[in-house]
């Protein structure tokens, strides 16, 4: 992984300003952004390792776990909230056994809960990676999860 | 006659299925060659957001003037083969309250009363084409500014009248002329494009849609006050918009609009884009410079302003997604063609997210001064199933909520604030008699504690508290005293805090608190939740005279507490019954009821 | 310039923080975030006060508000005590173990607030640890998470790869929240054990060998084996030598 994470960090210049950004791309690659990455970077850098273990905690599009291979946001915004988002919270957590920030035990799926992902008019909004699902209900949940299920071998 | 089909590819149609719409009407567009029929001749265009999200995916088709809704790729052939003989699809277009069909864009009772500004060109052009920005007047302003003084520029916004849109409303030539005055170097233009009251989504639109009308307006404010540095701070969330800004700053770099000599007149001006890191606070200005100096997103104290030290330390002038969108038709047009739209404190138009319970839910752009009564229920079309209106909650986590009493109220920077809520950003979420004011207030207390940046005393104790206080009137456990306790955390919250963030903090719970106080009482003294949404309050029956057995509560319900059959009426297994009410919001016949759990 | 402070004149330099003018003219202002070596953070509230100027009346935090204009300020008003006596209790709930905040909040009469919920400990999560520790060059703690959950820690939550052992985010806590242990010969703080050096010659004790070597290396120097007083005494001997030699 060092390699990998070398050939991240080294594309930007040693500056603070592009901490968050590098730290953005382990999350994309890895899932999450791992202590090797904190520590390279903060060398590459030439900042504390606490400065960006600060910002790691701080920034919600970062995280220091692993997620699950498919990641699964279900909004909580206003208008999401309001049309049943609490709804879908429970029919996950019955579904894969997982509450908000949880990854489930086969590592197939992660659950987060973000607030307003900015289509509010086809609320409630589901994004499964990378893929948008709107009117979400509780009838078409298990359809959408398992069309992830099966493509994974 | 050669037709433009222009295909919405906004977050929103995408997820209705857009892309799958514009392959099959590029299909037919081949299959009809290739089966030498008379050709139609037609391209395609991905637009970015219409706004119309809720009726997606949505096809223009132009000179003709025809919009469908609702397009399925199925529906392509039917398209192609309808404008071949000059007819229209009948089923695809919009149908008003009376059951008319509705052919023209512009007749459509959601578009028709709007006056775009801001959202001039989504939906009528590629975004990922510079070219068709340029085809409709783009970047005529910026040229037009280069043979301006910094001076002049900032004159005709002053002239204007606009107003931050971000939210707080703060004149934008008055900034723009400060941040000139100071003779310090580098200066930098900042675009906040860190988009985070849930309920509003003008921004992610105009980023996807018209990214070089922002790009353009920032481009003249660097003109205006000598910044050759710029920022888009962007949602990381926000996908698509990144994409198309990202291509559109590296075609208008091509084209000589940004760069070392800006259309040859040696003025210079570098943008690049900053991914945000998914923290609400960072749309406060102070948080955002210290997220792009790469640093965590704390506000600090504004006794000296961004405008004179802000990203490292520089002058920094900071607008957000909507402002800079307007000011392009500011200079082309002149600021004294735009102050007389809209009223005379609130000039212009302003870009809102109506969503919730209305009817027709999207963006729309109008003049400053309408009011909420228009948005919602001319332009909204009123409530979702006739339901009775009970509030809009306006300004997102700083804002709050307003009753019926109120629709009348015109909408701009400074009516709103006096009765506690405010316009903020334009977010607008109509609530019906199923929505719980006090669950609402709870929601809002519960995304500040995660959002708050945690640095200041007020702020993150006072929200944890009120929490507490809330969590527990939704659950039952609300006692004598709690909301003056409440008032009494708001007042210390508001007075003391350090940000923006925290000072607004108290207004959901405060308005709510004045307009819906019956219904905190209820919670707290009779242990009912009249909207029926506090599931420890409440538990839901069937009346067996409305159901229908039609099995659809049965299908939502998750946790399988319903019974039935065909020709019965169902019933609900009150021991696994959970009170989510998934069953009533899904029941069409009204059947299901929520009852207080002391009332069983 | 001046303004005017509880009805007493003062004299300031444009630019000037508020809580310095008070101070300076025997007016008390309470604070717990504020240190005189380190930069204002404005973030525990306590030295919150009503500022009128030009007629609009706000209120600031003393301890980073630049004087700019003239102005009228009432640091311990209604309006103010009752404010400062909610934020104390709020601190107090947060801090409960904290004698400093227990003497303020009776000090300062504050509200009861019986109702709400006590966290444990002594921390106010200020961050004038952090930023002593900053300021220092060490950088080896930092505030984690945000919002309600924000605390202040070390990297991963071990013992501090970066931390010198030089006590100073002990020694500037208001609250004496950080744990710092020491006897003869070792010290410990963050979990993180230390052994102390002592001075060649004299045996006093000199601080962490850690100190030492950030100390040295920021001076671009090498490490010394004595304390100050004998490095002085070591170079006047010096001195004396090169004299008498002369």
């Amino acid at each position: 992984m060092t390699e990998e994470i070398l050939s991240l960090i080294t594309k930007y210049p040693k500056e603070l300003r592009y901490a968050l950004a590098a730290m953005q791309d382990m999350q994309r690659q890895f899932k999450h952004v791992p202590r090797e990455g904190i520590e390279l970077l903060a060398q590459h850098i030439g900042c504390k390792t606490a400065q960006l273990y600060s910002m790691a905690t701080f920034y919600k599009a970062l995280s220091l776990d692993a997620k699950g291979k498919h990641i699964i946001k279900l909004c909580d915004g206003t208008a999401c909230h309001i049309r049943g988002a609490n709804q879908l919270i429970d029919g996950i957590e019955r579904l894969l056994g997982i509450a908000p920030g949880e990854t489930s035990q086969d590592g197939l799926f992660s659950l987060e809960l973000v607030n307003c992902l900015g289509s509010c008019a086809i609320a409630p909004v589901m994004v499964v990676d990378e893929t948008y699902y709107s009117k979400v209900t509780l009838e078409k949940l298990p359809e959408i999860i398992d069309a992830y299920r099966e493509v994974t071998p | 006659m050669k037709r433009t089909l222009l295909v919405c590819c906004g977050t929103g149609c995408l997820a209705n299925g857009s892309e799958q719409v514009v392959q099959a009407l590029e299909n037919a567009i081949n299959k009809m060659g290739v089966m030498g029929q008379i050709e139609v001749k037609a391209h395609i265009k991905r637009t970015g957001c219409n706004g119309f999200c809720e009726n997606g995916p949505i096809v223009q088709i132009l000179p003709d003037d025809i919009s469908y809704y609702k397009v399925k790729p199925h529906d392509a052939q039917d398209i192609l083969s309808a404008l071949q003989e000059n007819k229209v699809v009948e089923r695809l277009l919009y149908k008003n309250e009376n059951g008319e069909r509705i052919k023209s864009k512009l007749e459509n009772p959601f578009y028709k009363p709007q006056y775009k500004i801001a959202l001039r060109n989504i939906g009528e052009i590629d975004p990922g084409n510079i070219e068709d920005y340029i085809s409709r007047g783009g970047y005529e302003a910026l040229t037009k500014a280069l043979n301006m003084s910094g001076s002049e520029i900032i004159e005709q916004v002053e002239l204007s009248g606009l107003r931050g849109r971000g939210g707080a409303g703060f004149p934008t030539g008055r900034k723009w002329r400060t941040a000139a005055g100071y003779d310090v170097f580098p200066k930098y233009v900042v675009c906040n494009g860190d988009e985070g009251d849930p309920g509003a989504f003008m921004d992610r639109s105009i980023l996807e849609g018209d990214p070089h009308s922002v790009i353009e307006g920032m481009a003249i404010c660097a003109l205006a006050i000598g910044a050759t540095e710029g920022f888009l701070y962007i949602r990381d969330e926000y996908g698509l918009a990144l994409k198309n800004v990202n291509a559109a700053l590296a075609s208008a770099l091509e084209l000589g609009f940004l760069g070392k000599n800006i259309m040859g007149s040696g003025k210079a001006l570098n943008l690049s884009v900053v991914r945000g890191g998914g923290a609400f606070v960072c749309g406060e200005s102070t948080a955002l410079m210290a997220s792009i100096e790469g640093r965590v997103g704390e506000p600090r104290a504004k006794y000296i302003r961004s405008v004179q030290r802000g990203l490292w330390d520089c002058p920094t002038v900071l607008n957000n997604v909507e402002t800079f969108a307007n000011i392009p038709v500011i200079i082309r047009d002149g600021g004294p063609l735009y102050a007389t739209l809209g009223t005379k404190t609130s000039s212009g138009t302003k870009v809102f997210a109506l969503v919730g319970k209305v009817k027709r839910t999207g963006l729309v752009e109008v003049q400053m001064g309408a009011t909420l009564r228009h948005l919602i229920f001319d332009i909204g079309g009123g409530i979702i199933d006739d339901r009775p209106f009970k509030a809009v909650q306006t300004g997102g986590p700083s804002g709050g909520c307003i009753p019926s009493a109120m629709l009348d109220l015109p909408v701009d920077f400074d009516t709103l604030t006096q009765y506690g809520a405010m316009m903020g950003s334009g977010g607008m979420i109509v609530m019906d008699d199923r929505d719980c004011m006090v669950e609402v207030a709870r929601y809002y207390v519960k995304f500040l504690t995660e959002e708050s940046c945690g640095k200041c005393t007020p702020c993150r104790e006072g929200l944890r508290h009120m929490l507490d206080i809330l969590t527990g009137i939704c659950e039952g456990r609300g006692q004598d005293g709690d909301l003056e306790l409440l008032e009494q955390l708001c007042q210390t919250i508001a007075e003391s805090s350090l940000c923006a963030l925290g000072k607004s903090a108290p207004n959901p719970v405060l308005t709510t608190l004045k307009y819906f106080r019956d219904e905190y009482e209820a919670h707290i003294h009779n242990k009912y939740c009249p909207a029926g949404v506090c599931s420890k309050l409440t538990t839901f029956v069937i009346e067996k005279n409305k159901c229908k057995s039609c099995g659809l509560c049965k299908k939502n319900c998750p946790v399988n507490a319903i019974r039935g059959e065909k020709g019965q009426a169902y019933e609900i297994d009150q021991r696994s019954c959970i009170a989510c009410g998934s069953c009533r919001q899904a029941c069409r016949f009204e059947a299901i009821l929520a009852q207080g759990r002391a009332q069983k | 310039m001046n303004i005017v402070i509880d009805g007493k004149s003062c004299t300031c330099e444009p630019g000037e923080f508020l809580l310095e003018v008070a101070r300076r003219n025997g007016i008390y202002i309470p604070t717990l975030c504020n240190h005189e070596g380190l930069l204002g953070q404005g973030c525990c509230r306590v030295c919150i006060v009503e500022v009128v100027e030009r007629g609009w009346s706000k209120t600031v935090v003393s301890c980073i508000y630049p004087v700019l204009n003239e102005c009228e300020v009432h640091t311990n008003n209604e309006k103010i005590k009752q404010q400062r006596g909610i934020i104390l209790r709020l601190l107090q709930k947060r801090a409960p173990q904290s004698e400093i905040i227990a003497a303020l909040c009776k000090a300062y009469s504050a509200p009861a607030l019986d109702k709400l919920n006590e966290k444990d400990g002594k921390c106010i999560i200020c961050g004038l640890c952090v930023r002593a520790c900053s300021t220092l060059g060490a950088g080896a703690i930092a505030t984690v998470n945000r919002g309600i959950t924000k605390e202040i820690a070390p990297p991963f939550n071990e013992p501090p790869a970066d931390c010198i052992g030089c006590g100073s985010c002990a020694r500037v806590c208001p609250t004496k929240a950080i744990e710092y242990h020491e006897n003869e010969t070792t010290r410990t703080v963050w979990e993180k054990t230390f052994t102390l050096v002592h001075c060649a010659s004299c045996g006093a004790q000199m601080g962490t060998q850690e100190e030492l070597n950030f100390a040295a290396e920021k001076a671009g120097t090498e490490p010394s084996t004595l304390c100050d007083a004998c490095r002085k005494k070591q170079l006047a001997l010096v001195m004396a030598d090169v004299y008498s030699a002369t």
